[in-house]
């Protein structure tokens, strides 16, 4: 090794850690203006919704994501091609759909999928994307089908009722986001303030009041800071004498935006902000961190990073393993700090422990199997932690980004829920165990493909895998346990009852008693290094149903997220675990003993 | 050599071969019993498999059941013995297994506290409306027949019957009264129907005598209640007071005179009076500002006791429970438009064991754990410190030569 080498080896991870930093803080950086409009200050605007004070930036994004389950639309008016088409921003977008709603209804904004769904319409399945201008004639029909089938248990409903369900939801999003600030087909909120005591407004009022999604006016400084009106509620306080502040700008605002007028557009936004930053300090500056949280997309960006850990762990195996090995460790130090920041972020947002739903228990089991992996690589210095964290890090965080289709993930808590004490401890712990048992099942993974696939039998690094292995089981045991007991203890103090056999806490004492049995089988010699893998292997199958299946069950106090497509990303994922079981319990190199056998009467001709 | 039989059964009883036999058997009992929660809800589904010592079948056909798997009681019990008994032969008495020591009895412990819920745990429900005082629970499940004396006016006399003594359909008498209930027929589960013309009515008194009675098989699950039945003969001084069809179904009051005082008889949930009173002063519910997600229940309730002179408000919330006279008091359900509170009342004696448990459990793992790490992280640092040593030794060598 030369001097010129050893400084690389020494610098590389540094290089590559901090690009992947300088790379994910890019992304937070402000948009610039479209148009002339100060979008980005549109952005920061708080409004309340989903009870909770939130930048308008979020439910724009929120609202774009239910609908179209991405953060943004590609319009090509002219129908030029892919090429030719425009990207709209979620703010842009949701701008269009208040202030110019005859052009929002041509974005192709409704995702459908379901074929039956789209033969009800008369739709031609060439596309996925369509306008709300296409499916308004047929939503009569939607209507009708929806409503037929919400009679029907979520858990009963066919594929078709389900999507005809979840067109409907977001269909009736989308009108509710048309109907928040003015109606369609009206002059538009100005004309509303001007004629506001005039006889017969008071029903428009009470419309806007009902269909509103979001409420943009503050509460006067002293009121309740739940007191937050929505349009139609502060022209019906205008009517009655009673004047909000921050209604007018409001109005200028959506005025200059159809009449296409940045600079009074801009100068409606300072207004505003200037008037908010009075009456409501704390909600502008959560409303301007949050905003910094939605457009760096930390749990995205650490998704990259560990992909790029991954490749780089994968790329050492066959190529300059000195370089590449710390470049790889450096990457995924990078993804984890990204995701740390990403974590914390949330935790100062909601003002609440790290995980509160199904989503924010995907990014957290994701990051605890991360940091594992790195202490266990400081230990070990293989590379079988980095590969395996960073593979970990990277699959929880897809598995978390397809589970944001429900909108906010920062949703309020439910009352039972509402126990910050018991997040932290009970929900935190009981997380650990299962970032714990899933790293454990990774490195038996790691165990087997390495068995397989490496060239040259080594039992070295064979055994070190299967000791990593091993402590690790040890952690998740101690965790699952301990987070079970704090869950029972919970249990105790909301419900009267320590341990009521709810298929949650079941599934739970699945984890703690497989993980006992796998400690157990090592401690009486009844499984070997390779049963011992298996075993590990399978705990992933036991977490996997512990986690999402119960709640596909449906029954019980703790089922507060069931989704229908995921069954068959689970079942799938079973099925995968059990066919590397398979090949954990196969003798090495079982399948080239089959492949030199067909390979020698061709090498003898 | 042939082996005693007691060692024989003295190796089983303390292997780790039966430990995690047991561990994969309360697996598989788990498995089974939360797939069956989605048909039988969980009480029943408890009941079924884990309170239970054995897992019968039905043959299909026949009235016979065959026992197929060990239930959780019995998995539970077999598990204990096999700790303790493994503890005292196999484990060395050393602080390398100190750790071990703490977990097992920690483990003794938790599967002794569900024992204990198991037979000594009393559920009940405390139910109110704004402005009601109330001294009495009710249970969820059971139900009784209640004669009452409302003949006082200042307070009823109140005789409850439970459903086991009308299951046996006999004659009960009513202590206190001059009363005995002669028990015609009995319905754990019922139907009731209006009385078409052409049938007749089984009772001849009260508003039984426009009804006809179905018997319905027992329900399970744990989100409604039986619908109870019972066919009686109220028999006083030698005379019947006429059949009457007494039913939870019924809203109706009944009642008949003997001798000037005025008797009830009502079926309805069966109920534990208390030696003090609750009254409901306010019950909230809250949701977040612009959503329907709930963001707190909680009654203000004053509590009231003569006997020690107590009155108090105490706000019962979630997570919050009034721990009072060895009861529990939680906030479990409302109904009747935010005005009527259900509180959940929880009676165990062994509520403590599983914090102790925990403890002890937590405490073990750590230190074992602990010590485990420790050798680890040693042996490593000695296998990384082996190959630099030996090359250290060679260059020595070099230098030397």
């Amino acid at each position: 090794m030369t001097m010129a080498m050893g400084k690389l080896v020494k610098i590389a991870p540094w290089i590559a850690g901090g690009l992947a930093i300088a790379l994910a803080g890019a992304a937070a950086l402000p948009a610039r203006p479209v148009g002339g409009f100060d979008l980005e200050a549109f952005g920061h605007l708080p409004v309340l919704e989903g009870g909770r004070v939130k930048p308008v930036d979020s439910v724009a994004r929120n609202s774009l994501l239910m609908i179209r389950s991405k953060q943004s639309v590609r319009y090509d008016p002219d129908g030029e091609g892919p090429i030719a088409a425009r990207s709209i921003g979620a703010g842009e977008w949701l701008l269009d759909v208040l202030f110019r709603p005859d052009l929002a209804d041509k974005y192709p904004v409704f995702v459908i999928d379901d074929p039956e769904v789209l033969g009800l319409m008369g739709l031609e399945q060439s596309g996925r994307y369509f306008s709300f201008e296409a499916i308004a004639p047929h939503l009569g029909e939607v209507q009708r089908q929806a409503q037929a089938a919400h009679q029907i248990d979520a858990k009963q409903r066919t594929r078709f009722q389900s999507a005809i369900v979840n067109l409907f939801e977001r269909a009736y999003l989308y009108y509710r986001l048309k109907n928040t600030l003015q109606l369609p087909g009206t002059p538009g909120l100005a004309f509303e303030i001007a004629t506001a005591a005039a006889p017969g407004s008071s029903r428009r009022h009470a419309a806007l009041a009902e269909a509103a999604t979001f409420r943009p006016i503050p509460p006067p400084a002293g009121a309740s800071p739940d007191a937050w009106k929505s349009s139609g509620e502060a022209l019906a306080a205008l009517a009655a004498g009673q004047q909000d502040a921050t209604l007018e700008p409001w109005a200028r605002l959506g005025l200059a935006y159809a009449a296409r007028d940045p600079s009074s557009f801009n100068r409606a936004i300072a207004d505003l902000r200037g008037l908010e930053a009075e009456v409501a300090p704390a909600a502008v500056r959560q409303g301007d961190h949050e905003i910094v949280f939605n457009r760096a997309q930390p749990f995205y960006m650490g998704m990259v990073v560990y992909v790029l850990a991954l490749l780089a762990i994968f790329a050492s195996w066959l190529w300059k393993p000195e370089i590449l090995r710390p470049t790889a460790f450096g990457l995924l130090v990078a993804g984890a700090v990204i995701h740390t920041a990403g974590l914390a972020s949330r935790v100062i947002l909601q003002g609440r422990p790290p995980v509160t739903n199904l989503y924010s228990s995907a990014v957290f089991v994701g990051w605890g199997a991360v940091l594992l992996g790195l202490v266990i690589e400081r230990i070990y210095r293989r590379g079988f932690g980095t590969a395996v964290a960073a593979a970990a890090g990277f699959t929880s965080l897809i598995v978390a980004h397809h589970l944001t289709g429900d909108g906010d993930t920062m949703e309020m808590m439910r009352a039972v829920l509402d126990s910050n004490f018991w997040l932290a401890t009970h929900v935190i712990t009981i997380t650990i165990g299962y970032s714990g048992t899933f790293l454990a099942g990774g490195l038996a993974i790691a165990w087997t493909v390495r068995r397989h696939l490496a060239p040259r039998a080594d039992p070295a690094s064979g055994k070190a895998l299967a000791g990593m292995a091993y402590g690790v089981i040890c952690f998740a045991l101690f965790f699952s346990f301990v987070g079970t007991v704090l869950g029972g203890i919970w249990a105790d103090q909301s419900w009267g009852r320590f341990w009521g056999w709810d298929p949650k806490e079941n599934g739970a004492l699945l984890i703690v008693l497989w993980n006992a049995i796998i400690l157990h089988a090592r401690w009486g010699g009844y499984a070997r290094e390779r049963g011992i893998m298996a075993m590990a292997i399978f705990g992933n199958v036991i977490t996997s149903l512990s986690w999402f299946g119960v709640n596909m069950l449906g029954v019980g106090l703790h089922s507060y997220g069931f989704m229908d497509k995921a069954f068959w990303a689970l079942s799938g994922f079973i099925l995968s675990q059990l066919a590397l079981m398979v090949f954990t319990l196969l003798p090495p190199g079982f399948w080239r003993l089959g492949a030199s056998a067909q390979a020698r009467p061709g090498g003898a001709s | 050599v042939k082996t005693p039989a007691r060692f024989l059964l003295w190796d089983a009883l303390t292997s780790l071969k039966l430990t995690i036999s047991c561990l994969a058997a309360l697996m598989v009992l788990v498995v089974a019993c939360t797939l069956a929660q989605v048909h039988l809800g969980t009480f029943g589904a408890v009941e079924l498999y884990m309170r239970s010592w054995f897992v019968w079948w039905d043959i299909p056909g026949t009235v016979l059941s065959l026992p197929i798997f060990p239930g959780g009681a019995l998995t539970g019990l077999v598990l204990a013995v096999n700790l303790i008994a493994a503890q005292a032969r196999r484990l060395e008495r050393s602080w390398r297994k100190a750790g071990i020591w703490i977990i097992h009895a920690g483990l003794i412990l938790l599967v002794l506290g569900e024992f204990m819920t198991g037979m000594y745990q009393v559920d009940t429900q405390l139910i109110f409306r704004e402005g009601q005082t109330t001294n009495f629970l009710q249970s969820p499940r059971e139900l009784e027949l209640a004669v009452i004396d409302t003949t006082g006016p200042a307070h009823d006399e109140v005789y409850g019957v439970p459903e086991r003594l009308l299951a046996r359909e006999g004659e009960v008498e009513i202590p206190g009264t001059p009363l005995r209930l002669r028990v015609r027929r009995f319905y754990q589960n019922s139907e009731l129907f209006r009385l078409q013309p052409g049938q007749t009515a089984p009772a001849t008194a009260g508003v039984g005598t426009g009804i006809t009675v179905r018997e319905a098989p027992p329900i399970t699950t744990d989100d409604r209640m039986n619908i109870a039945t019972a066919i009686v003969d109220p028999v006083a001084g030698g005379k019947s007071y006429g059949t009457w069809l007494v039913s939870n179904a019924l809203d109706a009051t009944q009642s008949f005179v003997h001798e000037g005082r005025t008797y009830q008889l009502v079926m309805r949930a069966k109920r534990e009076y208390l030696p003090y009173a609750l009254t409901l002063k306010d019950f909230k519910h809250d949701v977040y500002p612009g959503t329907e997600i709930p963001k707190n229940f909680s009654s203000l309730v004053h509590l009231s006791n003569p006997s020690t002179g107590e009155a108090r408000d105490v706000l019962v919330y979630m997570n919050q429970p009034l721990r009072y006279d060895g009861k529990a008091f939680y906030q479990a359900s409302f109904g009747e438009g935010d005005t009527l509170s259900v509180l959940q009342v929880v009676e165990n004696p062994g509520w403590l064991l599983p914090y102790v448990s925990c403890v002890l459990v937590t405490l073990g793992l750590l230190v074992h754990f602990g010590i485990a790490l420790r050798r680890g992280v040693r042996r490593q640092a000695e296998a990384r410190a082996r190959p630099a040593r030996a090359a250290a030794a060679a260059g020595a060598l070099e230098v030397q030569s």
